[in-house]
């Protein structure tokens, strides 16, 4: 199913989010071990969920306190964006096996998909090349996060640092976001409605309905200006 | 957090993330999302983050104990805002966090 060539190919592409994802995986691995997961429960979540932001938002939710419908809720709404990067990559499968699609389909990552994308438009490129720079990037993804949970269980970092690193890690993916009308609308209405949430009592599900209010403003924000 | 609760989070989660990884690629066969549902799905991410951040930092009377409980991790906040913006780095974010959570709430 791959060849030599697929193989130092996608290697050489996968470089970057592989060392990238050293760089995060670590820390969520400490985090991870901070709510008392351990290393085969991390190890499952990589395996088998496979999402960076989805495994900060558990172990921070839960630090919060929230209901666990509301964890699956706000985690699931989050990844929907996924959808986006499935939608894109059809086209690029159509000659390729069922079994080969569905396998890469279902390891793609914010960063595979950016990587993977160039390389399909600047040609010669294959879907066997594509999905395994996705399985080199979770398996990069995978070892640091168990590295983390054991040297979180080492060292034993305290709950309000942990915690205080994922609000960072957050922050950083909000700025970091990109900087146009509509998504500022977005962020300051999802804001609100977290506040507002707090406000009238329901902090459970106060992520989720948050975002999904800072979504609805954005839309019908961008609809009154397409009419002005 | 306990086995039981790892489950219920943990599958039901990786079964929504792999229907919307798999999903549309196999439906939609190269044909495109309705624009206005892509629209939607590009509001998510700058919405949630903000959520979470506003989660993790604002409470209804925070300031009822004085301002320093609440006011030292915005403080530390708008630190880890500049060093995102410089670095782009998630890492690097997380540690200028906190190391200036760490000192503030020393002071």
């Amino acid at each position: 199913m791959f060849t030599r060539e697929d193989i130092s190919a996608a290697f050489k592409a996968a470089v970057p989010i592989m060392l990238g994802y050293v760089a995060i995986g670590v820390p969520c691995g400490i985090l991870s071990a901070s709510i008392g997961l351990n290393a085969l429960q991390v190890f499952l979540m990589c395996a088998l969920f496979y999402s960076g932001a989805g495994q900060f938002m558990i172990p921070n939710m839960w630090l919060a306190a929230s209901p666990v419908a509301s964890i699956i809720a706000s985690v699931s709404f989050v990844n929907t964006r996924q959808m986006l990067y499935s939608t894109a990559f059809a086209p690029w499968c159509e000659g390729a096996s069922k079994r080969l699609s569905f396998w890469f389909a279902a390891t793609v990552t914010d960063e595979s998909f950016g990587v993977n994308l160039q390389q399909f438009e600047r040609g010669g490129w294959s879907v066997p090349k594509a999905t395994l720079v996705n399985l080199c990037s979770q398996s990069s993804w995978t070892a640091s996060c168990v590295v983390g949970v054991l040297i979180g269980n080492a060292i034993g970092v305290p709950l309000a640092i942990a915690s205080f690193a994922m609000t960072s890690i957050f922050i950083c993916l909000l700025v970091t976001q990109k900087l146009n009308v509509a998504n500022v609308v977005a962020a300051l209405c999802a804001i609100v409605g977290v506040f507002a949430c707090k406000l009238v009592g329901l902090s459970g599900p106060a992520i989720f309905f948050g975002a999904l209010f800072g979504v609805a403003c954005a839309f019908v924000f961008s609809r009154i200006r397409e009419r002005a | 957090m306990s086995w039981i609760d790892f489950w219920i989070v943990f599958v039901t989660c990786a079964l929504t993330i792999l229907a919307c990884r798999v999903l549309p690629l196999f439906l939609l066969k190269g044909k495109q999302l309705p624009p206005r549902v892509e629209e939607a799905l590009g509001y998510i991410p700058p919405a949630a983050f903000a959520a979470l951040v506003a989660n993790d930092l604002l409470t209804p009377g925070m300031f009822d104990a004085g301002f320093w409980p609440a006011g030292a991790p915005l403080v530390a906040s708008v630190v880890v805002i500049v060093v995102a913006r410089l670095t782009k780095s998630l890492l690097w974010s997380a540690v200028a966090g906190v190391v200036a959570y760490a000192l503030l709430t020393m002071i």
